[in-house]
């Protein structure tokens, strides 16, 4: 296997000034929407504006004549009939240090975006701007030598890359230590093994130090250990700001790694925005087609506040989705009617204080009876980060019936979560993961705490002192917490917990 | 200008690939880079046996094997980077299909790494020499200074026409068959193993002079062998010959740019 990484319009000189490429030619056909403004501050990173790709189907007998074409035309097209249409009028913009996947069947056009991002190929119309250094992890060591030896590979891989020696040398060691390749470092790549070939692609390309990284497929490749040190590397490089744009068929990746997701379907967008809204539909679509229509859907007629692939437009995009903001979707055979948080009295909570027993009830409509469904809770910080999450077909409890309405209770006796806004996510969906009705973000809620103490989960715990060891305490809900959310704890630190709950199965 | 400017950042890359050829050719082999001698000196010992022994002809006074070496190592680097350069694009089609390369670097590797082969052999070429000078046969001349100054224009002319079909047989398969071709035919309208002042026809002369190797190899064979200058137009037509070389590579190489990674 080959593979790698590039830099053209990198290279020398390219760290301190800002490295802007646009690719494409004006459009053959007038743009239907009017072209974003480009903004002064770039406060995107990549750009794709009505973007199309045409293939040419090739035929050996034409050469001469597609030579003559290309030189004097600078164009392959010869005639529309003997083209194929990878990507149509495709637009989307990235913010800077966005993490971006887009997912789709084979031969949807992934691969062909990706490449006319990173420059490797020209769109046919269209315009694509990006703003940094990009490296491309399209294949790993592609462009590595089997003669010559690691070490003397990784120089040039490097400043294929768009590195210089100087900058290599500097990175020499951590490189080799990443890809743990050790002593095999001055032995021709010939005697590598794949696994260790694709290490140090790997090692290198993420060394270049990008600013935006095009990632196609190549998370899969290696054993575990490497597979989860690469996802590693990556989410650190999305600490630091990079750009991530990844093509994948690993859709756990793109929604644990992803701030958006394009699904693109036969080279057009089909929808775009949050991952985990996008993955379900895709495999919902997936789902569908491997029914074949036996199964009468209800189709997206839910009561939701946004349910339809919104068309993708560069434009619109711009702004980032608040994390925090209702989504729903799903195909509409079960629905969650309501779901709410609740105390042990049955009061509906939208503040609760650190340790209270609280329940998540949620009310089920049951429009086409299943024999296949798992109900869902998950529970997010209000940064996005997932705090827990489970259903019942991770516990262990195997669906039996769904044949009317009822009501789901997913109680907790002690919710040990430290100060904060939060979120529910509620699900439920067949086992395969296609959704009859997702709610994300349907119940926020606050956490106050008499002690401002620090993280995500606090266990129920105390301070013990022995010896020589003495405090004195002070009332921190007077001190530290505002007057209405001190109601709510003191009023929560009396409520006992609740008695033991009847699971419905 | 945007070209030159590329091609002074991809230096790097083109130093670091060129020297990657080079070891990755010969690691391993017993004879190293004397294999890039070989055919050269085969050709050599061939056409000198055939001329003094087969059919002994007068061609030039003085050795004839040292007129033949100074027009056969120049030549050499033009036909073998020429010839090369037709695959050096699809050869490395993972990198055109897979990195963002800059591809115009691919025939420039392949003639700065003949040029290193043609460096190297230079230097059995002035020991040739100063052997024959010492057994008093021929005189040391001062010309072969110039040596490097022939060896810049003749780069400038391989790095154009090796840009040129390096592009366009991507795109144009049967090229690298008809180079193959044309380079057997180019040895002989070529005045590598003949003195051109020797050919008596007058339009056939003519016609040698249209070839753009011929100024080149007969200004090796002044300077390396006569011990005089090139001639004035000799000079000006190399000149011309390199810049419009360029401006070809360049011109051919830009145009099918966009196109190679999906012709590939």
């Amino acid at each position: 296997m080959t593979g790698g990484a590039g830099g053209r319009g990198s290279g020398a000189g390219g760290d301190d000034e800002t490295i802007v490429r646009t690719t494409g030619v004006d459009s053959t056909h007038p743009t239907p929407d009017p072209r974003p403004p480009t903004p002064k501050e770039h406060s995107f990173a990549i750009a794709v504006e009505n973007v199309s790709k045409n293939y040419r189907l090739w035929g050996r007998r034409s050469q001469f004549a597609t030579l003559k074409s290309a030189l004097l035309k600078r164009d392959l097209k010869l005639d529309p009939d003997a083209s194929v249409p990878a990507l149509k009028h495709v637009s989307f913009a990235i913010d800077r240090g966005e993490a971006f996947g887009i997912i789709g069947r084979n031969g949807s056009g992934k691969s062909t975006l990706l490449k006319i991002i990173s420059g490797i190929l020209k769109p046919s119309s269209g315009r694509v701007t990006v703003v940094g250094r990009v490296a491309a992890l399209i294949e790993l060591g592609a462009g590595f030598h089997p003669e010559i030896t690691g070490r003397e590979n990784i120089y040039i891989n490097g400043i294929m890359l768009g590195l210089t020696r100087r900058e290599i040398d500097r990175r020499f060691d951590s490189i080799v230590e990443f890809s743990g390749i050790g002593p095999f470092i001055d032995q021709p790549v010939k005697t590598y093994s794949s696994g260790m070939y694709v290490r140090l692609g790997f090692a290198v390309a993420v060394h270049v130090d990008p600013d935006i990284l095009l990632i196609d497929e190549v998370l899969s490749v290696g054993d575990e250990e490497f597979s989860q040190k690469c996802v590693a590397k990556i989410q650190e490089m999305k600490y630091r700001g990079v750009t991530l744009i990844f093509v994948t068929h690993q859709l756990d990746q793109v929604r644990t790694l992803c701030d958006r997701a394009l699904w693109l379907d036969k080279g057009q967008p089909h929808a775009i925005g949050d991952p985990v809204r996008v993955v379900d539909q895709y495999l919902q679509e997936v789902a569908g087609n491997r029914m074949a229509g036996s199964e009468h859907r209800i189709g997206m007629d839910l009561p939701a506040p946004e349910a339809e692939p919104e068309s993708a437009n560069a434009a619109e995009q711009a702004p980032m989705r608040d994390p925090l903001e209702e989504e729903r979707w799903g195909s509409g055979e079960v629905i969650l009617k309501s779901v709410s948080l609740v105390d042990g009295k049955g009061r509906e909570l939208v503040a609760l204080g650190a340790g209270t027993a609280v329940s998540i009830e949620i009310d089920v409509e049951v429009r086409v009876p299943q024999d296949d469904f798992v109900f869902g809770i998950g529970i997010y910080h209000a940064d996005g980060n997932c705090v827990y999450g489970t259903n019942t077909d991770l516990e262990g409890l195997v669906s039996k019936r769904l044949d009317r309405d009822g009501r789901v209770r997913f109680v907790m006796r002690s919710l040990d979560l430290v100060a904060g806004s939060y979120r529910v996510d509620a699900a439920v969906h067949m086992r395969n993961g296609r959704a009859f009705d997702y709610r994300r973000g349907c119940v926020r809620f606050v956490v106050g705490s008499r002690v401002h103490d620090v993280g995500v989960y606090r266990p129920q715990h105390e301070w013990l002192f022995d010896g020589g060891i003495a405090f004195d305490a002070v009332d921190t809900l007077k001190r530290d917490v505002p007057a209405p959310i001190a109601e709510y704890i003191r009023e929560s630190e009396s409520t006992p917990p609740p008695s033991k709950p009847n699971r419905r199965k | 200008m945007n070209e030159l400017t590329s091609l002074y950042r991809h230096r790097q890359l083109i130093a670091a690939l060129t020297a990657r050829d080079l070891k990755a050719r010969y690691r391993g082999s017993l004879l190293g880079f004397f294999w890039s001698l070989a055919n050269p000196l085969l050709l050599l010992g061939v056409y000198t046996l055939v001329f003094t022994v087969f059919f002994p002809q007068h061609v030039v006074k003085g050795p004839y094997p040292l007129f033949l070496f100074a027009g056969i190592l120049p030549w050499t680097f033009f036909s073998a980077a020429v010839l090369e350069s037709t695959t050096s694009i699809s050869s490395n089609a993972g990198l055109i299909k897979k990195v963002m390369f800059p591809a115009e670097a691919l025939p420039l590797v392949v003639v700065s790494s003949h040029l290193v082969h043609f460096a190297l052999a230079m230097p059995i070429l002035l020991i040739a020499t100063t052997a024959f000078a010492v057994a008093g046969k021929i005189t040391m001349h001062a010309t072969i200074a110039l040596v490097p100054v022939l060896m810049i224009l003749e780069t400038l002319f391989v790095a154009g026409v090796a840009m040129t079909v390096a592009s366009a047989s991507v795109l144009f398969r049967d090229l690298r068959d008809i180079i193959t071709n044309l380079m057997q035919l180019g040895f002989f309208v070529t005045p590598i193993i003949y003195l051109l002042d020797n050919i008596t026809s007058r339009p056939l002369r003519a016609l040698l002079r249209l070839n753009p190797m011929t100024p080149f190899i007969v200004s090796y064979q002044d300077i390396l062998f006569f011990g005089h200058l090139p001639g004035i137009s000799d000079s000006l037509l190399m000149v011309a010959y390199a810049l419009a070389s360029m401006a070809l590579g360049f011109t051919v190489f830009e145009r099918l740019r966009d196109v190679l990674a999906e012709a590939i």
